[in-house]
């Protein structure tokens, strides 16, 4: 998937999707030193699910473009390594099937993913289907990874944990949004 | 049919014994056990089972006796082939497009190697805005666009470069950094007292650290100079200035000079230098970047000074004006001659004009930042003394420090207050030549707010020095309020400065007072002189300042460096410090804070004698 390591520094990858009704969806994916500075910027071009994959991919449809197709173009297209690829848009986690690097989801504020691990169990009926996503703690944010990879909660607090206090992981999803719609407006 | 009588009783089969386990009668179950015997054989009757049958016709013997009839039918179970629809599932086909930027850290590398000593390190400042980089219209090409749209807020940029400050901007001022820093040709034009200063050296300082700049050139009027150096040392301490000045060889050298990030210069020295600037061939004279200060200087595109700055060989051009159109549209023409030359053109329409500097010119005024300014806003003037004022301010303090050393233990307090005073009005005007580098600025500042439409209070401790000013600044309608105005005069004086519009400049003493001034007409304070005591200049502002009127006020303290002024405010600044370190937290107002006799004659380094007799309690001699 990637090249090169980017130097000795710390390289932090933001992978957002926009859908924009008229036109499609697009993806952006930026790349970020550790000084929030930008190294590399990856947008697509827009796409859009037939009627036929809208029926025959039902559920799994978003995760596919999100993750599969989307996520895994724009991964391949960076020439740096980050140590983790961080998205506000869960069905991107499906990126994580693809890539050999964490994949985090950074919830919104004050919402949570209805599946992370915090679900209520009942002793008079049955459990519910085991959470798929697992939520975790670094500095003041709550992150979530798939609980099929939960073991990088370990490689992403080794690898952010220096910044978290510092580093505000949901701005550089203002900027892919606005420089999408730079792209989009300049053709 | 007979029953057959083969029905064997429990007597015959023996079990008779067996019995009475319930006696239907008694309700009680009782067992009786008697003696048993093999049953007797039973009697065996022989009957003929032979039954006799008679047929009697139903039908159903020719019924039973037909061959069955069996059909065969072909019954097809294939059925119809369905029709397939196959739907194809083709995989999207993606494209990307990327967009590298070159690595920040590595291009930054360190702080520059030949930067001054900074000062001790503060704390970075956590700002509460985030201030994003906006492209500017001008800037066509995407991936320049994205540059400027993906980099973090400028708050972040600075922080993540340790770049400190005194004190936190104000919001407005991190947005004009954000003009400023991605233009090529920019015009500031905030309205005086808003910090234009400061917003440039922040934006000129960031271009410097990230290698966007190497080489600038700030041009400034000549009383400006030592105000800009102030500045730089308070907004940019690492970054080295270098002023062009002294005899002509020198400059030149200066000029010339390839390695130096900031050079200084006044607009007169453009004209006069403007054969080296034309002539070098070095790095030294060509510019990234050259900020023109009070830009209004170079509105008359024909004056040699406009022609001399157009001859700067320069990349990015930034104007600071606060009077971008100060008489008519045509002054920013001959603006924009030097930052686009030809972009308008002098018959342009006011509107059509408009349309066109929109994405250059940023102005705001105080009412449109109001709710991010506080009440007063104080800025000190630091100016130097004019050739002939100095000439005579040394002479003077000469004579007096000797004339007062040669009276020995005679000497008293009012003899040292007589030379003070005497200076201090050297300070104000050079009394043979009538130069002042305090009017010299009051006036450019006067313009600049008349221009906006606003007025000034200008307070000074001398009636003759108001009288001076009432002279000088007759196109500002000048209006007197002091001791030789009559009561009877002095409402008819305030009612004429609240409503006449030409009338922009109110001359007040400090001694002046008992009558609320509306400040609502008056945003600008010049003290043009200090007074001893800080608490009796806050007494003035606040006299005129009343609670509840709109608009915060600019405060500016003229101070000439060099001189008895900046040691008086030395001791006074010490004394502040002092009393708000002890009495912190002590509520009510600050005491009035003069200076003691030992500290009026350590201002001439003289001793205090021990006859020195006392004119006033020592805490308010100088009050």
């Amino acid at each position: 998937m990637h090249v090169s390591d980017a130097k000795s520094n710390l390289a932090i990858g933001f992978l957002t999707v926009i859908d924009y009704p008229e036109h499609g969806l697009f993806g952006g994916y930026l790349i970020l030193n550790q000084l929030s500075r930008p190294l590399e910027f990856h947008c697509t071009t827009p796409i859009k699910p037939t009627r036929a994959q809208q029926i025959l991919y039902g559920p799994t449809l978003q995760p596919y473009l999100y993750g599969e197709q989307i996520g895994r173009t724009l991964a391949a297209s960076a020439k740096t390594r980050p140590v983790a690829v961080l998205t506000d848009r869960e069905p991107a986690l499906a990126l994580r099937e693809f890539v050999d690097v964490p994949v985090v989801l950074v919830p919104e504020q004050g919402g949570s993913s209805a599946d992370a691990n915090d679900a209520v169990y009942r002793i008079d009926a049955a459990h519910p289907t085991p959470a798929r996503l697992t939520a975790f703690s670094l500095g003041p944010h709550r992150l979530i990874v798939p609980s099929s990879s939960a073991a990088d909660r370990e490689a992403v607090a080794a690898a952010l944990g220096g910044i978290a206090d510092s580093f505000d992981f949901r701005e550089p999803f203002e900027r892919i949004r606005e420089a999408i719609e730079e792209a989009r407006r300049g053709g | 049919m007979e029953e057959p009588k083969s029905r064997a009783s429990m007597g015959d089969l023996g079990l008779a014994g067996i019995g009475g386990l319930c006696a239907p009668d008694s309700g009680a179950a009782s067992i009786a056990v008697r003696s048993w015997r093999p049953p007797q054989a039973p009697n065996v009757v022989a009957e003929n089972l032979a039954l006799g049958a008679a047929v009697f016709p139903t039908g159903w013997n020719r019924a039973v006796a037909r061959q069955p009839e069996i059909k065969a039918i072909r019954q097809e179970t294939k059925g119809e082939t369905p029709r397939v629809v196959s739907v194809p599932i083709r995989h999207p086909v993606i494209r990307a497009r990327s967009f590298l930027f070159p690595d920040p850290v590595a291009q930054l590398g360190a702080p520059p190697a030949h930067a001054s000593p900074a000062p001790a390190p503060q704390a970075p400042i956590k700002p509460a805005s985030r201030t994003r980089l906006k492209p500017p219209a001008d800037v066509i090409k995407l991936a320049d666009r994205l540059r400027y749209v993906l980099q973090p807020s400028l708050e972040t940029l600075l922080e993540s470069r340790s770049l400190t400050f005194p004190f936190a901007p104000f919001a407005y001022q991190w947005e004009g950094v954000a003009f400023l820093y991605p233009r090529q040709t920019a015009i500031l034009a905030d309205e005086m007292g808003l910090g234009k200063t400061m917003q440039a050296i922040t934006a000129l300082r960031l271009l410097l650290h990230a290698g966007e700049a190497n080489r600038v050139l700030l041009v400034c009027p000549k009383p400006l100079v030592t105000n800009w150096q102030r500045e730089f040392h308070v907004w940019a301490p690492e970054i080295p200035l270098l002023v062009i000045e002294g005899d002509q060889a020198r400059r030149r050298w200066q000029w010339e000079l390839p390695d130096v990030p900031v050079k200084l210069a006044n607009y007169e020295l453009l004209h006069r230098d403007r054969e080296i600037l034309e002539g070098s061939q070095g790095s030294g004279t060509d510019f990234d970047l050259v900020i023109l200060d009070e830009s209004q200087r170079i509105k008359n595109r024909l004056s040699a000074t406009s022609q001399a700055a157009r001859a700067i060989r320069r990349r990015r051009v930034w104007a600071m004006t606060g009077t971008p159109i100060e008489n008519s549209p045509d002054d920013l023409v001959g603006i924009f001659d030097f930052l686009m030359p030809g972009y308008l053109a002098p018959s342009m329409a006011p509107r059509r004009m408009a349309r066109a500097v929109g994405d250059y010119v940023l102005r705001r005024t105080k009412d449109q930042v109001l709710a991010d300014l506080p009440p007063k806003l104080f800025r000190d003037a630091e100016l130097e003394l004019t050739p002939s004022q100095r000439e005579t301010y040394t002479l003077a303090e000469e004579e007096g420090v000797l004339r007062l050393t040669e009276l020995g233990d005679s000497v008293t307090i009012q003899h040292v207050f007589e030379l003070v005073l005497r200076l201090k009005q050297i300070c104000n005007f050079d009394p043979a030549t009538g130069d002042s580098s305090k009017l010299e600025r009051l006036e450019a500042d006067l313009e600049e707010l008349a221009a906006s439409g606003r007025k000034a209070l200008v307070f000074s401790q001398w009636v003759d020095t108001l009288q001076r000013l009432r002279d000088r600044l007759q196109r500002f309608g000048p209006l007197e309020f002091h001791g030789r105005v009559s009561p009877r005069q002095r409402e008819a004086v305030l009612r004429q400065f609240r409503e006449d519009p030409d009338r922009r400049v109110l001359l007040i003493s400090y001694g002046a007072g008992g009558v609320g001034l509306n400040l609502q007409f008056a945003s600008y304070v010049f003290l043009f002189d200090r007074w001893w005591n800080p608490a009796i200049e806050d007494q003035a502002i606040n006299r005129a300042h009343r609670i509840g009127s709109s608009g915060p006020v600019t405060v500016t303290r003229f101070l000439v460096v060099d001189t008895i002024e900046e040691r008086i405010d030395r001791i006074l600044q010490e004394k502040r410090e002092l009393f708000d370190t002890v009495f912190a937290s002590a509520a009510g107002p600050r005491p009035k804070i003069g200076l003691t006799q030992q500290q009026i004659f350590s201002l001439f380094e003289l001793k205090c004698p021990a006859s020195a007799v006392p004119s006033a309690d020592p805490r308010g001699a100088a009050a």
